[in-house]
């Protein structure tokens, strides 16, 4: 055996040792698609403005109470678009005041007087820092809510300037894992005005007719108190449906919020009830202390995302943690806890799209797949045995190596593979044939022409050779397009296609080459090839 | 076993009549599918909800259409999914203004209010493995809270996840047989879940909702990626070759799309991401197929001088035909296995490659080299010296 001869096998040994290696056991290196293994895939787009909203409010609400407290005591302000608020009841020469604040306080904000206005604009610097901000908070907040859930190999990615793409395999679940992900969570504790120690009235008429000031005595006559809101807690029965409200006057300004707790954990209350246990923080705590300890025997009402989830009276002081309890099954404790811990969002999230693939249908899809190609190899097996006799088997050969190398490439480089990759893996296995079925019709043509054996086999080869490159390389510049402008699936139909013609292109060229040559050298004289 | 040994087929001589009747069932083609929304698309495109529920019971579609416009949906469309025995259909619904995160809940309530007794237990076929897990650690059958809460809590996450697999398997509980008879279900565990949970009648094997936005996107990107590809293979092909062969194989390819598209349009069956990725496959055959033929028309005029494209063009048309049949009846025989066997999924994949592969061929032959070869006679060296000195 020459030199050649020798290095080529070992190398052609090494490729197939290295990708068999990395492919087996095949269930444990080869990652699969969601659209094989099952799971769910959500599409999030972070609606920055919130959070420029909420940051203009902050801003303004800070800027407003530092004016009075130094003495501008007719200041006040308004929020005119989402990022600028006007400043009213600042007399021209306090300006060096508003400097003095707005350089403490405000940093991200341009402002101008406008006669007797002051007018204030969010810079841009500081508008692209903010929304940037409430993306990256979001994904913190979102994969700690995520891993509650035990996903194994979560994915969770910004993409773009405020879209996050979830993939989460395995769940099966997608309404629990939107709600559970997309949950505002924004958590207060109010006083309530009216009513005390009495039950709720079951409309906002009837709150505003009899409800009286908790401080004075005296009777709202239809219309609260500037520091008041209307805030309703919603009945459900067991179907979960609503059968009704009751309605509470509730101090506008919050107690404690969703920032001041430490941790959420889910409980049994004194009835075997699910409830969420709280524990708030060290200033978290003082503050509730004291206005808990101010407030005795008033309501207490719990509000999330804007609705009363229930409003106990207090009984006593509280200082550093307490319950939530509601009508609230198992799961919805569970939950509730893990947004609670999870921390509020700093935006609202809409869904622009999902996908989910059940197990099953996952299971059946891989289960179809791999019996269609084999079947397929078969009849090709079968196909090239007949027509190309012991060629044949070269060429057969040839393809299995095909395969070993595309499913250790595939383990190697970790991609992913998907249903359309699987049915590409089935075409490239017709296609491969073709580099074989170029070189061997060619060499078929050569020896018709009347040259030896061995230099059939050489011109078979060389001629091909420009017309497989040609051919392969169109397809895999189609290949390419689809791996740019493709997602998922496609992608993995993409990447598949691509190593297998790559996988292909080694086999026939190379693997097929050195065959032939083994079974040449064998023999001094070769008068006839089985072809 | 050789066919084609030697071949001499005259296929240019009667090209220009099947060049005629290939552009007449390409404009046909074309008219068909451009006109009237007969075009089957899917979700990926035309934006909607889509849900693949399997139902314990052979499901009829038109009362499930009737519940559909009772809800409020008059678009949905329903389609069978799968074989008679698995019971299963395709639910889609056009975007609606209100629901912009999609109507699965909204579709699965209407299912639900006829389908099931409104009892409000748990249903093991419509909520997942987690939720199992989470009623069984509340009822706590096997009462091992009080010893370890973590340690109860793991015991019926494993309970709940070999459930899961269960229903993996069939994919609709339908007894509760199928989950008693597994080891790690205790009697009490099998009695808790018969007494507070129960197994609807269908399950959603699996949907998605495809906002506007996204449905935007992903229609401008398929477009983008077919129309670039062809480009990047004109490129490739005019640097290898020449203008008119490029010309000639983009020429096929688009014919051969548009015929197929036809015929998929025809068959009704439906048109999203994966399509795309087929036909793009399909540009990539058919461009191989087109080139190998170039090649051997290159390689003979070198060798060949003094006969003409026409003559030569003839020629290597006979000498890769041994090769063409053998390259597309492999390939014919591998995608027909996955139309017939591979499943509702790649149907259409399936579909477009098996047309693909028979139109092309038939293009590389009757398309791609006359139309260089017109091209040529155009545009060619020969008649441009011809116009110089006319």
């Amino acid at each position: 055996m020459n030199k050649s001869l020798f290095w080529r096998g070992v190398a052609i040994a090494a490729v197939i040792v290295i990708a068999a290696l990395s492919a087996w056991p095949l269930e444990e290196n080869i990652k699969l698609g969601l659209d094989l293994r099952g799971g769910i895939h959500l599409i999030l787009q972070v609606e920055t403005q919130d959070a420029i909203r909420s940051e203009s409010d902050k801003d303004l609400d800070r800027l407003v109470a530092e004016l009075v407290g130094n003495g501008l005591t007719e200041a006040s302000g308004e929020r005119t678009r989402d990022d600028a608020f006007v400043v009213r009841g600042v007399p021209a020469g306090s300006d060096d005041k508003v400097r003095e604040a707005v350089d403490t306080y405000l940093a991200g904000w341009s402002w101008n007087r406008s006669g007797a206005d002051i007018r204030f604009n969010m810079t841009a610097a500081n508008s692209n820092e903010i929304k940037n901000l409430s993306v990256v908070q979001a994904v913190e907040t979102i994969r700690n809510r995520i891993d509650a859930f035990g996903v194994a190999e979560p994915v969770i990615q910004r993409e773009g300037e405020r879209r996050i793409v979830v993939q989460l395999p395995g769940v099966d679940d997608p309404q629990r894992v939107k709600a559970l992900i997309g949950r505002a969570a924004f958590l207060e504790f109010r006083i309530v005005d009216y009513p005390v120690r009495a039950a709720a009235p079951s409309s906002v008429e009837e709150l505003l007719a009899i409800g009286r000031d908790s401080v004075t005595g005296q009777g709202y006559g239809g219309r609260l108190p500037d520091h008041l809101e209307v805030k309703s807690q919603i009945l459900r029965d067991e179907a979960d449906i609503e059968i009704g409200r009751l309605y509470y006057a509730v101090e506008k300004r919050s107690a404690i919020t969703g920032r001041d707790l430490r941790s959420a954990r889910p409980g049994l209350g004194d009835f075997n009830q699910p409830v969420v246990n709280f524990y708030l923080t060290h200033e978290g705590g003082q503050k509730f202390g004291e206005v808990t300890g101010a407030n005795i025997d008033k309501g207490l009402a719990i509000v999330l995302d804007g609705n009363i989830v229930s409003a106990p009276s207090i009984n006593s002081r509280i200082n550093d943690s307490g319950i939530i309890e509601g009508s609230f099954t198992q799961q919805e404790v569970e939950d509730l806890s893990t947004v609670l811990r999870s921390g509020a969002l700093p935006a609202g999230i809409t869904y622009l799209g999902d996908t989910t693939v059940g197990p099953s249908l996952g299971q059946e899809s891989i289960e179809r797949g791999f019996r269609a190609g084999l079947l397929g190899l078969g009849l090709v097996v079968v196909i090239m045995l007949i027509y190309y006799k012991l060629s044949g088997v070269n060429a057969v050969v040839a393809l299995a190596l095909n395969i070993v190398v595309i499913f250790g490439s595939l383990a190697y480089f970790g991609a992913t593979l998907t249903l359309p990759g699987i049915a590409g893996i089935v075409l490239i296995i017709g296609m491969a044939v073709d580099a074989n079925v170029l070189v061997f019709e060619r060499i078929r043509e050569e020896l018709r022409r009347g040259r030896t054996v061995k230099s059939s086999i050489e011109a078979g080869f060389s001629k091909a050779l420009s017309t497989i490159l040609d051919a392969n390389i169109t397809t895999l510049i189609a290949a390419l397009f689809l791996f740019q402008f493709g997602t998922g699936p496609i992608r993995g139909f993409a990447v598949t296609l691509s190593i297998g013609i790559l996988a292909s292109l080694f086999t026939a060229i190379f693997v097929s080459r050195w065959i032939f040559d083994l079974l040449l050298t064998r023999r001094r004289k070769v008068d006839r090839i089985s072809i | 076993m050789q066919f084609f040994r030697d071949t001499h087929f005259d296929f240019m001589r009667y090209r220009r009549f099947w060049f005629i009747v290939s552009m007449v069932v390409l404009v046909a083609s074309f008219v068909y599918v451009a006109t009237g929304n007969r075009l089957n698309l899917g979700i990926d495109f035309s934006g909607g909800t889509q849900l693949t529920v399997k139902f314990a019971e052979a499901p009829d579609v038109d009362v499930i259409r009737e519940l559909m416009v009772a809800g409020g949906f008059d678009d949905a469309s329903i389609q069978r999914f799968g074989d008679t025995g698995d019971n299963a259909v395709i639910i889609k619904t056009p975007l609606t203004e209100d629901l912009d995160e999609g109507s699965r809940a909204q579709v699965e309530s209407v299912l639900s209010g006829h389908f099931k007794d409104a009892s409000g237990k748990l249903d093991v076929n419509l909520q997942g493995v987690q939720s199992l897990a989470d009623e069984l650690f509340a009822l706590d059958p096997d009462q091992l809270r009080a010893l370890d809460e973590t340690q109860a809590a793991q015991h019926y996450q494993g309970i709940a996840a070999a459930v899961g697999d269960v229903k993996r398997d069939v994919g609709l509980l339908t007894s509760w047989d199928q989950v008693s008879s597994l080891a790690v279900v205790t009697p009490e565990v099998a009695a808790a879940l018969e007494g507070s949970a129960v197994m609807g009648p269908f399950t959603v094997l699996g949907g998605g909702h495809v906002g506007p936005q996204i449905g935007e996107e992903l229609r401008s990107q398929g477009l983008w990626a077919v129309v670039l590809a062809l480009v990047g293979m004109l490129a490739y092909i005019w640097m290898r070759f020449e203008l008119r062969y490029g010309v000639g194989a983009v020429v096929a390819v688009g014919h051969d799309v548009f015929i197929t598209l036809a015929l998929f349009t025809v068959a009704g069956l439906e048109f999203n991401l994966t399509t795309i990725a087929a036909f793009l496959t399909l540009v990539g055959y058919s461009v191989n197929d087109s080139v190998v033929v170039f090649d051997r028309v290159r390689e003979n005029l070198r060798q060949n001088r003094k006969g003409s494209l026409l003559e030569v063009m003839n020629q290597s048309l006979n000498q890769t035909l041994a090769r063409t049949v053998m390259t597309s009846g492999t390939t014919l025989v591998v995608v027909g296995a996955i139309l017939l066997r591979g499943g509702d999924v790649l149907r259409g994949f399936a579909f477009i490659l098996t047309i693909g592969v028979v139109v092309g061929t038939y293009s590389s032959i009757y398309i791609a080299s006359p139309f260089a070869l017109l091209w040529e006679r155009w545009f060619g060296a020969e008649a441009r010296s011809r116009r110089r000195t006319a």
